[in-house]
């Protein structure tokens, strides 16, 4: 077994922390366009950077560096891992800045193209590792299934883009924004957090609970329940059945946080971090989002459609589960790469610090505090439309940003001091 | 925590160097941790093959605590050929964890 080398993890991890900064910023400066309805120029810039720049690229770079320990072999191709972040980093900003100044002309397509290319390249690269290695792993399973929902997704979200100035579609493109944005929220977020976060989490809390059968209920809930979707969604499209595929997806849900709440129950190391504490409060902001969506299927059928709560739905999937997971699991898994980096070669024969101690704890408890207050009254904001919350609150997710890049910044430079 | 050898002075010679790789994650030993499972020295061959279990199937520290019990093992046996082998028959479990590691970990 050999990890994926950090020139390889470490510029998805540095590009990831930008988009967060870049995301936050956009946000502070829409405030305006957030009382509104969801289909706004800046509101589609916004959800793509947080959704690829943020935790599409994050997760690409720690799934780099975690298939080979899943499959217990090496990466196939370090070189396609690379080719996947230049492509990708190219190709997120043409299409952000093609949805912020809404030209979706060249910009847009060539970024959706290049995006495309390079999700391409990472399944390639996945389904390869998989097969060379001929190790069975439930968690490999799910992130070789979540990468080919992520594949489909960014077909889908080009095939859109093209629709939007050629229409081709029996529908206009706004149509199918619900489709595209679920199959990369459920089957690329949900499926890949699932899956690693079934390994990580009992390994982190040094927790002996293990159940593979919940796992593959889990799996089978998940992928079921937006085929589901997608099916009734294509097959009845204005008749609203697709919305009962919430039922799989909130079993999925339960199970994982009985899976997560058991592990918890069972850890051996009875300290937690803050790390992980703001990794296990994600499990509980996963329910948020499915709450929201209860509240508009029933709304709707009762009072008509709202044009907020979608809003407040979207950004508590991008700024509050997903973002708080990642900002929890960068200070557990980038600390061990770099560690690995720097002092692996030292390990024994001197005194090394602990992976722990390669960033700021007071930066990440400020970040933390800003993060959560700015996600609760931004989420406030939202749902009551009110502009002066939304200016109050848009600054301390810009600060949250900023610690956070501080603190992924000093990890990622720290072996230049020390090599 | 029982570590089998075939030679009970050596084997707590190389423990006691062994407690100075640490597990990255946890700040505990590999000692402490019950890692280490077996520690047999073949003078003929002159070889040592240390046999170690790691916390889970997939940690992504596995391959880093090989090298260092491997680094460490050399350095106290400079005239012995070193082999680490990792098992997971049977799989870890809290039960080796030594008394002080518990501690340590409760604190």
């Amino acid at each position: 077994m050999k990890h994926t080398p950090h020139t390889v993890v470490l510029p998805f991890y540095g590009y990831a922390a930008i988009a967060l900064l870049a995301a936050t910023i956009l946000l502070a400066c829409s405030t305006g366009a957030m009382t509104g309805h969801y289909f706004q120029p800046h509101v589609l810039a916004i959800t793509h950077a947080m959704a690829l720049g943020w935790g599409t690229m994050i997760i690409l770079g720690a799934s780099h560096q975690l298939i080979p320990v899943l499959i217990e072999g090496r990466l196939y191709s370090n070189t396609l891992a690379m080719l996947c972040f230049v492509l990708a980093a190219m190709g997120i900003p043409l299409l952000v800045y093609g949805f912020y100044v809404f030209d979706l002309g060249w910009p847009a397509k060539a970024g959706g193209i290049l995006i495309n290319v390079a999700v391409s390249l990472y399944v390639v690269n996945v389904v390869l590792s998989v097969q060379k290695s001929g190790k069975e792993s439930i968690q490999a399973v799910f992130v070789l299934t979540a990468a080919c929902w992520l594949l489909l997704t960014t077909g889908v979200g080009l095939l859109l883009l093209y629709n939007f100035t050629d229409p081709f579609l029996s529908r206009d493109s706004l149509a199918f924004l619900s489709l595209h944005m679920h199959l990369g929220v459920i089957g690329w977020f949900l499926l890949l957090v699932a899956g690693v976060g079934s390994r990580l989490v009992p390994m982190f809390l040094l927790s002996k609970y293990s159940n593979t059968s919940q796992l593959w209920w889990m799996y089978a809930l998940i992928n079921g329940g937006l085929l589901l979707f997608v099916f009734l969604f294509v097959r009845f499209p204005e008749s609203g059945w697709h919305k009962i595929a919430i039922l799989p997806l909130a079993m999925a849900l339960l199970i994982f946080g009985v899976y997560c709440f058991r592990v918890y129950q069972s850890r051996i190391r009875k300290r937690v971090d803050g790390q992980m504490r703001l990794s296990i409060l994600s499990i509980l902001m996963a329910f948020l989002p499915l709450f929201i969506i209860a509240v508009i299927s029933i709304g709707s059928a009762v009072v008509g459609n709202s044009p907020v709560l979608p809003l407040v739905y979207g950004f508590a999937i991008f700024f509050g589960w997903l973002t708080s997971i990642i900002l929890g699991m960068t200070f557990k898994t980038l600390p061990f790469i770099v560690w690995s980096k720097v002092y692996e070669h030292q390990a024994g024969l001197k005194k090394t610090p602990q992976p722990a101690d390669l960033f700021s704890h007071r930066l990440f408890r400020l970040m933390a505090l800003t993060y959560l207050a700015g996600f609760l009254l931004f989420a406030t904001g939202l749902a009551w439309k009110n502009i002066i919350v939304l200016n109050f609150s848009a600054p301390l997710l810009v600060t949250a940003a900023f610690c956070y890049n501080l603190n992924v910044f000093k990890l990622v430079f720290h072996g230049r001091h020390h090599q | 925590m029982d570590v089998i050898t075939n030679n009970t002075l050596r084997c707590t010679i190389a423990l006691a160097a062994l407690e100075s790789v640490v597990d990255p994650e946890l700040g505990l030993n590999v000692v402490d941790l019950g890692l280490i499972c077996q520690v047999d020295f073949d003078d003929a061959a002159g070889k040592i093959f240390v046999q170690m279990m790691l916390t889970a199937r997939f940690c992504p520290m596995g391959e880093s605590l090989i090298n260092a019990i491997a680094r460490v093992m050399e350095a106290t046996f400079p005239f012995a050929g070193i082999t680490v082998l990792q098992t997971f028959d049977p799989p870890w479990d809290h039960s080796r964890i030594s008394p002080e590691g518990k501690r340590f970990l409760n604190r």
